[in-house]
């Protein structure tokens, strides 16, 4: 068991949002989130996000150990999702994957750079060496944003992953090297 | 002349009182505290009294500083901040008195370098390289007689060597008392007493002995669990008691 705790973040307009692990609670605000996703942005997410069950089966099944989901808040809604997926064995024990959903309303306002610095952060304290992150070769902002972070882009494969629409689209794959974030 | 210097202790009495067991098995002269009493574990107002009663050398850590001034604790990360702001909590105005009159850095007689994470801040590092000869560098400039300083931080233990040529070096953790070379320059991280992160959960600290110089680092087994225990009954991050006994 984790217990709640949270910490505030400043965006670029000096408003403020919490950050703060999710919590089985979190399931409908959650839903509310990825469901006023707009499709364009759904389009490149790793599951089916419209699906409640999804959402139900993330909240019902919650392993910080395996999966650590880190939740922006603007007053009780949720904003942004950032998550940190670990596999404690084996030849990638070392390496964290990042993967960071920011509502559209707050693109272009720091959450995403807060979001990813968070989890640069956080992957110093769980004694990961590198950062993995997966990017539409499109999305030339996420690509900033990590890139600010201390990422740097490793291979770019065409057609690499379809989105919901069947289309193949390129990836970028970026990689952090936490360890050089030191100092 | 025989110091115990010891690092980042981080709230945990358990392994703090662990460690001034062992080096009050032999006369030792004074004892060096690099920073970070508090923070991450349960136990931070005792520290505090702790390192007070034993009239320790002591030196202010990033999160020290934070207990004392939260807004310092902004750029923690979620577990860290959560920690160092229930260390605010939990001491009393005279323990945050003491912290907050801690020196960043010191020149101890004139010889020995002491800094929590790096020369010019407590929240720089000392992982890599160009970080080593940075601080080699600063100490050339500020301490011409001075060949050894001492830092923490990183929760590492670590030896860097700059030779009389200038080549730098992290040199293997020795095992057992280690004469070092007085022609030549080092930077010493004793590890972490409350929170060791070499995979290894027994609390680090290093022996250093002036004249000749030679340094010993030490492993100290201590009350693992209750020290969790503590960590959980004050709802802290699970997470954090779980890391002591992976030693991360």
């Amino acid at each position: 068991m984790v217990h709640a705790y949270e910490k505030e973040g400043k965006l670029k307009d000096g408003s403020r949002i919490v950050l703060r692990p999710m919590v089985a609670e979190d399931r409908q605000r959650l839903i509310d989130f990825f469901q006023a996703l707009p499709g364009e942005q759904r389009l490149f997410l790793r599951h089916d996000v419209s699906d409640p069950e999804v959402i139900k089966a993330w909240t019902e099944h919650i392993d910080y150990s395996r999966v650590f989901p880190l939740l922006a808040l603007a007053g009780d809604r949720v904003v942004g999702d950032a998550t940190l997926h670990r596999i404690p064995r084996g030849w990638k024990r070392h390496i964290g994957t990042v993967r960071v959903v920011v509502a559209a309303e707050y693109h272009n306002r720091g959450l995403g750079t807060l979001l990813v610095h968070e989890m640069v952060e956080l992957a110093t304290e769980l004694g990961l060496e590198k950062l993995w992150a997966e990017l539409p070769l499109s999305a030339a902002g996420a690509i900033a944003v990590f890139r600010k972070a201390g990422f740097s882009s490793k291979a770019v494969i065409e057609g690499l992953v379809k989105d919901q629409h069947g289309r193949n689209t390129d990836v970028v794959i970026m990689v952090c090297d936490v360890g050089t974030q030191y100092g | 002349m025989r110091l115990a210097v010891l690092a980042d202790v981080h709230s945990n009495l358990e392994a703090f009182e662990a460690v001034l067991r062992d080096c009050a098995k032999e006369p030792t002269s004074a004892v060096i505290n690099l920073g970070d009493l508090v923070g991450y574990n349960a136990s931070p107002g005792e520290c505090v009294d702790l390192a007070r009663r034993h009239q320790m050398i002591s030196l202010q850590g990033n999160h020290d500083r934070a207990a004392v001034r939260p807004r310092f604790a902004e750029g923690f990360n979620i577990f860290a901040h959560k920690a160092v702001l229930w260390s605010s909590s939990a001491l009393n105005p005279e323990q945050k008195g003491f912290l907050d009159n801690l020196p960043d850095t010191l020149l101890l007689w004139d010889r020995y370098l002491l800094f929590h994470g790096a020369p010019e801040s407590s929240e720089a590092y000392i992982f890599y390289l160009f970080q080593a000869k940075k601080a080699f560098s600063y100490m050339r400039q500020r301490m011409p007689e001075g060949q050894i300083a001492f830092f923490g931080h990183t929760h590492h233990r670590a030896v860097w060597q700059r030779d009389v040529r200038g080549r730098i070096q992290s040199l293997p953790i020795p095992r057992g008392p280690t004469a070092l070379d007085p022609e030549e320059m080092y930077l010493i991280n004793p590890g972490s007493v409350g929170q060791p992160r070499n995979h290894h959960w027994e609390a680090s600290y290093l022996i250093f002995t002036t004249k000749p110089p030679a340094i010993e680092f030490r492993s100290v087994p201590y009350d693992l669990r209750l020290a969790q225990a503590k960590i959980r009954e004050a709802r802290l991050p699970d997470y954090l008691a779980e890391r002591l006994a992976a030693g991360v």
